[in-house]
């Protein structure tokens, strides 16, 4: 499939978070699952997030966040998104959201809350987040995902 | 200020001028009174000192258990500490990740919206805008030694703050600091905001004050191979000992393979000695820490657990001084008190458990003393030499040009080209050393030791194998097997 064919996605850790690990890995794995990955890597910042989102013309931005302050980066990104013409980008967010062992139920309803699409365990299969993006993304802006 | 200053000792004028700056970065640094923290730290008994602990443990050859912990509010932090002294030996302050890159206005929301909320939401406790006076509560409250345990690359008004309420040892360095837990602060800065803490440290000793300074051994904590973290460690000992530190405790982070853990454990101490001596310096207390493993934890408790105590054995195997311990709810963050607690106990057991026993005559542990001594000498005398005479440039060049790397760092002054692989042991071997200079022998027997995995595994190295690793502790196993 031809690059500029290819859904875009921006990735990064947010807030002042420096976790790399999974980063590098969540990369190569939607590489391979065919997205034009945009890694902005760790310690970003909504706004970082949404101009790179802006410049590479993508369909989604997926959130990562480990060391428990997620509560605090995460919200307000959807709002931002809305006001710079992010209307309908997709927001995943994975990853130790909150402080301490937390219910995921609970968890997930508190990010949905925040206008995020989907919410995700740090144990969750990449390989199946890499396909719900795919389904995801063709739902919103149709087969040949034009924006 | 400047950055290209890498100076090797900082002289007295240049580090008073320096610090009439760093305590002007946020309001509570006019809190500090350097005559007044030394009379203070003075005051603090030797039962309360984390060079008292060390010395002791060190000539009795026990394990000292110490925790990890903090949350934003002062009584809440004391609350915690509270509940885990009885039990632990050692005590922590953890700090939150905004004061970790100096946003200490982030830091004071997360606060007051931690105190609206009465839970914490930060990952840690902001010393700095709790200033002298707030630290000071928690360490009057505290009856172990005090530790700061963080993850900032400029941390000197941390330093500043915390030594003058009276905390006895500050964990950190230039490079341990910087690469694993920052995206673009440039080593040339790291170095100098750690020679001045660690200059700091230094002048508290010259005035009589022990503190004890640990360089953050596991780096990564994700497969760094013992020749890299041992490295790093042994040049943070030395920059160290340049400023007048005389405490220092060296770190590792556990791999899982005991063969190789153990053996990691010895070549540190033993080099870390052979070389500290070789650069003039004689007169220094060495003792060292072992980390539980830092990787991936499985999500059930009673898994965690046989994890924690793998850890534990490894530390009273290996003659540790302290072990660093992980909690059953590592997998999914912040642990609570009892979560905590429970890590700690476990720890315990298994360590007074194999305190007589000792893993020191096996050839096979020999031979990988000596081949991890080998790599680490060869790493670190190279880095020496690059500095022509300064030992901090060495260090900013060495990572410039890729002979030093470090697997799976965030920061952009890192090349992370070099590639970990478990050999069929479970033992972590380097299938790429990028720029790393070892001899092609030594490349040699690492690739024999993974080539004979790929063919139990009927693949070929790559890539596929490393991510595999990754992930394997906490699907429970070692060697991250294909599916």
């Amino acid at each position: 499939m031809a690059d500029e064919k290819k859904e875009t996605i921006v990735l990064g850790v947010v807030g002042a978070d420096c976790h790399a690990v999974g980063n590098k890995i969540l990369e190569r794995v939607f590489d391979e699952q065919g997205f034009k990955v945009v890694n902005l890597g760790v310690m970003v910042s909504q706004d970082e997030f949404i101009d790179a989102a802006i410049e590479t013309n993508a369909q989604a931005i997926l959130v990562s966040s480990l060391y428990g302050q997620g509560e605090l980066d995460c919200e307000g990104l959807r709002e931002r998104c809305i006001e710079r013409g992010l209307e309908d980008i997709i927001l995943y967010v994975g990853g130790n959201l909150v402080i301490g062992k937390a219910d995921h139920a609970e968890t997930e309803r508190k990010f949905k809350a925040m206008g995020y699409d989907r919410v995700f365990h740090p144990d969750c299969d990449l390989i199946e987040a890499a396909q719900s993006l795919h389904n995801d993304i063709r739902e919103r802006f149709g087969a040949g995902n034009e924006k | 200020m400047t950055t290209e200053v890498l100076e090797t000792a900082i002289g007295e004028e240049e580090f008073f001028a320096e610090r009439k700056e760093v305590l002007q970065t946020w309001p509570t640094g006019a809190e500090v009174d350097l005559d007044e923290a030394i009379a203070y730290q003075k005051s603090i008994a030797p039962s309360r000192r984390f060079s008292e602990a060390l010395r002791k443990a060190s000539a009795d050859r026990r394990v000292l258990v110490q925790p990890r912990a903090g949350v934003a509010l002062v009584d809440e932090h004391i609350a915690l500490l509270q509940k885990l002294q009885d039990d632990a030996d050692l005590l922590p302050t953890t700090i939150d990740a905004y004061t970790r890159v100096n946003q200490y206005e982030e830091a004071q929301k997360g606060l007051e919206r931690s105190r609206e909320a009465g839970r914490s939401l930060l990952n840690g406790f902001p010393a700095v805008n709790h200033g002298v006076s707030g630290c000071r509560r928690v360490v009057e409250s505290i009856k172990k030694p005090l530790q700061v345990r963080h993850g900032t690359p400029d941390a000197r008004l941390l330093a500043e703050v915390t030594l003058a309420a009276g905390f006895t040892s500050f964990e950190g360095g230039g490079i341990s600091y910087n690469i694993p837990y920052a995206k673009k602060v440039p080593l040339e800065l790291s170095v100098h905001t750690w020679q001045y803490v660690d200059r700091l440290v230094g002048y508290y000793e010259a005035k009589g004050v022990r503190i004890n300074r640990e360089p953050f051994g596991p780096l990564t904590g994700s497969l760094v191979p013992p020749c890299i973290s041992n490295a790093v460690a042994i040049i943070e000992g030395l920059l160290a000992l340049e400023q007048g530190v005389h405490c220092l405790t060296l770190g590792y982070g556990q791999l899982g393979n005991l063969i190789q853990d153990v053996a990691a454990m010895q070549a540190l101490r033993e080099l870390a000695q052979e070389i500290f001596q070789e650069n003039g310096f004689n007169d220094y207390a060495l003792t060292t820490v072992l980390h539980q493993w830092m990787g991936g934890f499985p999500e059930e408790e009673s898994k965690a657990f046989a994890v924690i105590t793998w850890g534990g054995a490894l530390a009273a195997l290996s003659k540790a001084t302290k072990v660093i311990v992980k909690t059953p709810h590592e997998a999914s963050g912040i642990p609570t008190a009892e979560a905590n607690l429970m890590g700690i106990r476990a720890t315990k057991q298994i360590v007074s458990m194999l305190s007589d026993q000792e893993f020191t005559d096996d050839a096979r542990l020999q031979e990988e003393v000596a081949l991890i001594k080998e790599e680490t000498r060869t790493i670190v005398d190279c880095v020496i030499e690059l500095g022509e005479g300064n030992l901090a440039q060495g260090v900013v060049r060495a990572f410039q040009s890729g002979i030093l790397d470090v697997p799976f760092a965030p920061s952009i002054y890192n090349s992370g080209k070099i590639m970990p692989v478990r050999d069929n042991e479970g033992a972590v071997r380097i299938l790429d050393w990028a720029k790393v200079p070892v001899s092609d022998r030594v490349k040699a027997y690492h690739l024999k030791l993974i080539e004979k995995r790929a063919a139990a595994e009927n693949r070929k190295p790559s890539y596929h194998m490393l991510i595999d690793d990754i992930y394997a502790v906490s699907k429970g196993r070692l060697v991250g097997r294909p599916r």
